[in-house]
């Protein structure tokens, strides 16, 4: 019996010693030892395949003179002339501008609150208060993008909106909110951060349940107060994880929130509202030109590229955290 | 006078009563030890001293003044954990100087009270490190640093060593033990290890299911153990304890084992006790290994020898119970398979109460 016992394991680790040691090799033993993991995997990769990858191809079309009737294959090359047109088209150049100041201030706003609401949730001590405050901050997020721009349009009314309807309660004149190119950010910004503050703070609940309590105890002991403890332990013990979300905020700078945009703005905010992804929708889809709108899609996604590398590298020199 | 008493010390979390009023003097800079199993109450009782518990019935004081309701910070102690609790992003002297940052300290006091504390434990090199790039000793070291900067009236540890592995860990305890030297502060120890707690105490507290069993120097409480519970707790191995009936002998008091008899010291309260049910408690060090000649034997069935260099552990059995002999090894190796069992002078062995578990009165004394 311990013979046999014997024998396969010597056999075992003649076959690990006979294992053929290239990256391919390699590759095949993780794919047999680990199967049941990569086939869990396998729906995520064929969706990136046929939805991300598949469409690369359609790209060449921005260096195109792109016909639907020739197809992709069969429209001629024209180099970088969609670019040229692009940037002496001054509609082009704003949207690239107000990509940038929306992104920007919904970063610079946006991206704190998340923090702040989970600094916040941690503090309160009255459980059903916490939760009470926890359901309603997150509830936006589960609303249709629709239905939040349909409230905010509703809360804006000149004429019975419950913004308008106080700012007349104080005798002043009701203000055309959703016309005026001045008030399309601020009210884009808030109503992105109210749908979307309260479900972030969840990544940041989560990573500051991952502290270590006696860290806590030992400050207390120590002397700390409440608020000392949230700068000096809490803040910085969820810093690696504010920074992989900001990492990944900085490549989605550009998407802004679109849908949202494209349901709030009219052609009398276009001056402040109008993002390269409107641009482009009306540009591909209304007007038709989809080289044109392909070029600005491409040109959107290097940019987005490069801030998101840049991040990232920025990160891991200065902090030791970086997504890859 | 910055001892510690605590007073029917009560703490209940909802309906579960956990410390049930416990009685504990600590003089100033004396250095005592809770010790005892998992859940028995010594954490609680330490947390409750350092302010991170409340304090359900009873009264606490520190240098003198009540401090039931005094936040942690206001009671003037220092704690150590048992994980360290060493702040990750912060270095070895941030860590250290956490306490005075937060007091809001003069920086040049702070620089050089850390210098003096890296100093005083040998972290002088580690100052810019990162606790994650130090080792398990020297992080026990950082946090004993952060303890000692704030010069507290009392230090608690928190199982400090459990962490630690077994070198290490012997290593650590004589540097507290200097340190306590050095400092003279007033300290409370937590452990669940009776060997830390023998050596490091000047006093041990015994707890179990809430209550303390005894408290007293560790001889005191390895030569004398009140109970059965403490007799089993301390030493290494423990005690030895034999079901046994009280009789008696040719020359007085014997322990009735089987159809053996154990001669027992001649104590005021076994008279007139014959026929009670005993625990007879013999230290496995105290016993004398016997062969088969050895007159006046008790007879043991060996089961194994442990050898464990200059001293060997024997495994026995006496009667339903299971029996551990501690002997040297020098001269004696030839013998330790041939033992049959062991002789031991009366004095040696402690006595209790069959149903209770309570030391029978009597001093066990070994110079």
């Amino acid at each position: 019996m311990s013979t046999s016992i014997d024998k396969s394991e010597h056999a075992q680790a003649d076959d690990y010693l006979n294992a053929p040691q290239g990256r391919v090799a390699k590759v095949i033993e993780h794919l047999k030892r680990d199967w049941q993991i990569y086939l869990m995997l396998l729906p995520t990769v064929i969706w990136l395949i046929v939805f991300l990858y598949k469409p690369m191809y359609g790209l060449q079309v921005a260096f195109k003179d792109y016909s639907v009737f020739r197809g992709v294959a069969g429209s001629p090359w024209i180099g970088f002339e969609h670019f040229e047109t692009l940037f002496s088209n001054d509609q082009f150049i704003r949207a690239i501008k107000n990509t940038f100041i929306i992104s920007f201030y919904t970063l610079l706003i946006g991206f704190p609150m998340p923090i702040f609401l989970a600094l916040m949730f941690n503090e309160v001590i009255n459980q059903t208060f916490k939760k009470t405050a926890q359901t309603i901050v997150y509830l936006p997020h589960f609303i249709s993008s629709v239905i939040i721009a349909g409230i905010v349009i509703a809360g804006f009314s000149p004429s019975s909106g419950v913004v308008n309807t106080f700012i007349t309660y104080l005798g002043f004149e009701p203000i055309y909110f959703l016309t005026k190119p001045e008030w399309f950010r601020p009210i884009f910004i808030g109503s992105t951060i109210w749908q979307e503050a309260g479900f972030q703070s969840i990544v940041y609940l989560a990573a500051i349940a991952g502290v270590s309590p006696t860290l806590y105890e030992s400050a207390v002991v120590d002397g700390a107060s409440r608020w000392q403890m949230m700068w000096k332990i809490t803040l910085p013990s969820i810093l690696p994880t504010i920074l992989i979300m900001l990492i990944i905020r900085i490549g989605n700078l550009l998407e802004v929130s679109f849908e949202m945009i494209i349901l709030l703005y009219q052609p009398a905010t276009y001056e402040t509202a109008d993002v390269v992804n409107t641009f482009i929708y009306r540009q591909g889809l209304l007007g038709g030109q989809y080289d044109l709108a392909a070029a600005a899609g491409l040109f959107n996604a290097v940019v987005a590229f490069i801030m998101v590398m840049t991040a990232n590298t920025i990160s891991r020199r200065y902090s030791n955290t970086s997504i890859w | 006078m910055s001892g510690v008493k605590l007073e029917r010390i009560v703490k209940t979390y909802g309906d579960v009563e956990v410390v049930h009023g416990i009685n504990l003097e600590v003089d100033e800079k004396e250095f005592v030890v809770l010790v005892g199993p998992s859940g028995c109450g010594k954490s609680t009782t330490l947390r409750m001293i350092a302010g991170l518990e409340e304090i359900s019935t009873g009264k606490l004081t520190i240098d003198g003044a009540v401090v039931n309701r005094v936040a942690p910070k206001d009671r003037d102690v220092a704690m150590v954990f048992q994980n360290y609790a060493l702040y990750p992003h912060l270095n070895v002297a941030e860590n250290i100087a956490f306490g005075l940052r937060i007091r809001k300290e003069p920086k040049e006091n702070i620089k050089k009270i850390v210098d003096e504390v890296a100093q005083t434990l040998g972290l002088t090199p580690y100052l810019e490190r990162r606790p994650a790039d130090l080792s398990g000793g020297q992080r026990q070291r950082v946090a004993m640093g952060r303890a000692i900067v704030r010069r507290p009236k009392v230090f608690l540890f928190d199982e400090p060593l459990s962490n630690l592995d077994a070198k290490l860990r012997t290593q650590m305890r004589a540097e507290i033990k200097r340190l306590h030297k050095r400092l003279g502060v007033t300290s409370i120890y937590v452990t669940h290890d009776q060997v830390e707690a023998m050596t490091l105490a000047d006093r041990i507290v015994v707890m179990q299911d809430g209550n303390i069993e005894q408290i007293g120097t560790p001889m005191d409480l390895f030569l004398n153990p009140a109970n059965a519970f403490v007799a089993g707790f301390l030493g290494s191995p423990p005690m030895n304890q034999i079901r046994a009936t009280l009789a008696t002998g040719a020359s007085g008091p014997v322990a009735q084992i089987g159809n053996q008899q154990l001669p027992l010291p001649t104590l005021p309260a076994l008279a007139d006790a014959n026929g009670q049910e005993i625990i007879v408690g013999v230290r496995p060090e105290f016993a004398d290994i016997a062969v088969a000649d050895t007159p006046d034997q008790i007879h043991i069935n060996l089961d194994l020898v442990e050898t464990l260099g200059s001293e060997a552990l024997l495994h026995a059995s006496l009667g339903d119970d299971s029996f551990v002999l501690r002997t040297g090894t020098l001269g004696k190796m030839e013998m330790l398979d041939n033992v049959t069992g062991f002789t031991i002078k009366p004095e040696l062995i402690k006595i209790f109460d069959g149903t209770t578990g309570v030391a029978v009165a009597g001093q066990v004394q070994r110079a």
